[in-house]
């Protein structure tokens, strides 16, 4: 339990995300046509790969929780859907701070940058119902079943959006990555991810203790007593 | 878009503000969680 | 077993049909409502009138959905009916076909206050009556499921929308899309895209949320 790995994935993933961020903002080159704003790009898209890792992991576990009906697994959906409603939090932040220069808007109907912010809102509502209920194993099963529910959602948002944006009007996003930006990109997409990994399994750790205690002390059972 | 999009150092820096802070606040509240918890344990 | 738990659901909806008529004057007043937001522009009204529709619809839905799991909790007959010999798949899906015709209902009922107040005529009365129920059906099945969740839970007033508007997105935008493609003219025959998506919504939600409702309600 008192393992020191996750502090080493966190203490790697600063180390990186900073070398990969100094890389980005003074040595790669500006962009030929999005100039410095485009240096948003390096921490932008990293936390995007790590953001739907998280919401992939999230879903992983609620269903490895619904078959196996082990808390574990319920303690690590908890903190990935925490983690995960972070790095949507940061993405809806840096992506309108990307638009408003590139786009005159701070807010602009883009596929992936509307997903995440309903997906946000929907983590928040897992994170409210799990805080609503209880009873430890109720609160597992449900949110496990939301955690689910929300995930599958994910893609049909995403296309959707697409559809819809496409069909009134055309949207050119500068996806033109060359060599020159690989080395900060990729330096940072590893410092997010071992953030990630850390956080969340720190986060898993809280999850489990609270839990202990809280299945310890039989507190909160006159409710779920009531309704059984 | 034709031309260059000239300065923008402000969103760029903004844009990295952010995520560092939100980094290190979540960081630092994960460990406060955790001594928290430890203490009751 | 369906046909009998579906029997139940639509003859409880029957004896609370006042409850029927107050969520119709509740949507007809938000459509209302809606129109001051814009002002008196018939152009833009009529413009928006399908989004202003489902809007109303969806605030409506979290009434009757909410109502949906009240009786059995209140009298607390829910036990009793997991006990009987039957699967909780069929419970769900009696709740969820009993909400869906009432959704389908009322967004019927509402659209003549939408022509009315918004000038939003058409004659593609079948088209529209297809896309009211697939929106409809679209809104049921989850919201069927996290009603019978929230229902169980202290605040469930405010859980089941947070937990729903999110999730219906696309179902929402596609409903809209189609009704304002009827009914402001469809040129390049974009609609039958766009109930495409609404049917593949309701197909994966309708089998999914079946799948899922019978650990909802365990133990």
């Amino acid at each position: 339990m008192k393992s020191r790995v996750p502090y080493v994935f966190l203490a790697l993933g600063a180390a990186l995300l900073l070398f990969g961020s100094y890389w980005g903002l003074f040595i790669a080159p500006a962009e030929q046509y999005m100039g410095n704003v485009q240096r948003i790009m390096y921490v932008h898209v990293p936390t995007a790969w790590s953001w739907m890792l998280a919401i992939l992991w999230a879903f992983g576990c609620a269903i490895a929780f619904l078959s196996t009906s082990n808390m574990k697994w319920d303690s690590r959906m908890e903190a990935g859907v925490e983690v995960g409603v972070l790095l949507a939090f940061m993405l809806c932040c840096q992506g309108a701070i990307w638009a408003k220069p590139t786009w005159g808007v701070w807010w602009d109907w883009d596929p992936r940058l509307t997903s995440v912010a309903v997906l946000l809102v929907a983590s928040l509502g897992i994170m409210a119902l799990r805080s609503f209920v209880d009873d430890p194993h109720r609160r597992a099963i449900w949110s496990a079943v939301a955690t689910i529910i929300a995930s599958v959602d994910l893609p049909i948002v995403y296309f959707s959006v697409k559809w819809w944006n496409s069909l009134h009007q055309q949207q050119s996003t500068p996806n033109t990555v060359s060599s020159a930006f690989y080395i900060p990109l990729r330096v940072n997409a590893f410092g997010v991810l071992f953030l990630m990994i850390g956080f969340i399994w720190l986060r898993t750790r809280v999850a489990a203790l609270r839990l202990r205690q809280e299945t310890a002390i039989p507190h909160g059972y006159e409710e779920a007593g009531e309704l059984a | 878009m034709n031309g260059v999009i000239q300065g923008g150092w402000e969103f760029v820096i903004a844009a990295y503000t952010i995520t560092g802070l939100a980094f290190v606040i979540y960081g630092i509240s994960l460990i406060v969680r955790l001594k928290e918890l430890r203490k009751h344990d | 077993m369906l046909t009998a738990a579906l029997r139940k659901e639509l003859l409880l909806q029957w004896r609370t049909r006042s409850q029927m008529m107050a969520v119709f004057v509740f949507g007809a007043t938000s459509l209302l409502l809606f129109s001051f937001a814009i002002g008196p522009n018939a152009e833009m009204l009529r413009t928006f009138s399908s989004g202003f529709l489902w809007l109303g619809l969806l605030l409506s839905s979290t009434l009757t959905l909410a109502e949906s799991f009240h009786t059995e909790m209140e009298n607390r007959a829910f036990e009793g009916l997991l006990l009987l010999p039957s699967d909780a798949r069929a419970l769900y899906y009696g709740k969820a076909i009993a909400n869906w015709l009432q959704l389908t209902l009322l967004g019927c009922a509402l659209v003549p206050v939408m022509v009315i107040l918004y000038d939003a005529g058409t004659t593609a009365l079948l088209k529209l009556l297809v896309i009211i129920m697939l929106g409809a059906a679209g809104l049921s099945a989850p919201g069927t499921l996290y009603a019978g969740i929230t229902s169980q839970v202290k605040a469930k007033q405010m859980l089941l929308p947070l937990l729903l508007f999110p999730l219906i997105v696309p179902a929402l935008l596609a409903s809209v899309k189609a009704t304002s493609l009827v009914i402001l003219g469809d040129p390049m025959g974009q609609s039958k895209a766009w109930i495409t998506l609404l049917g593949a919504f309701d197909l994966i939600y309708w089998s999914l949320c079946g799948l899922l409702f019978g650990r909802v309600v365990e133990d």
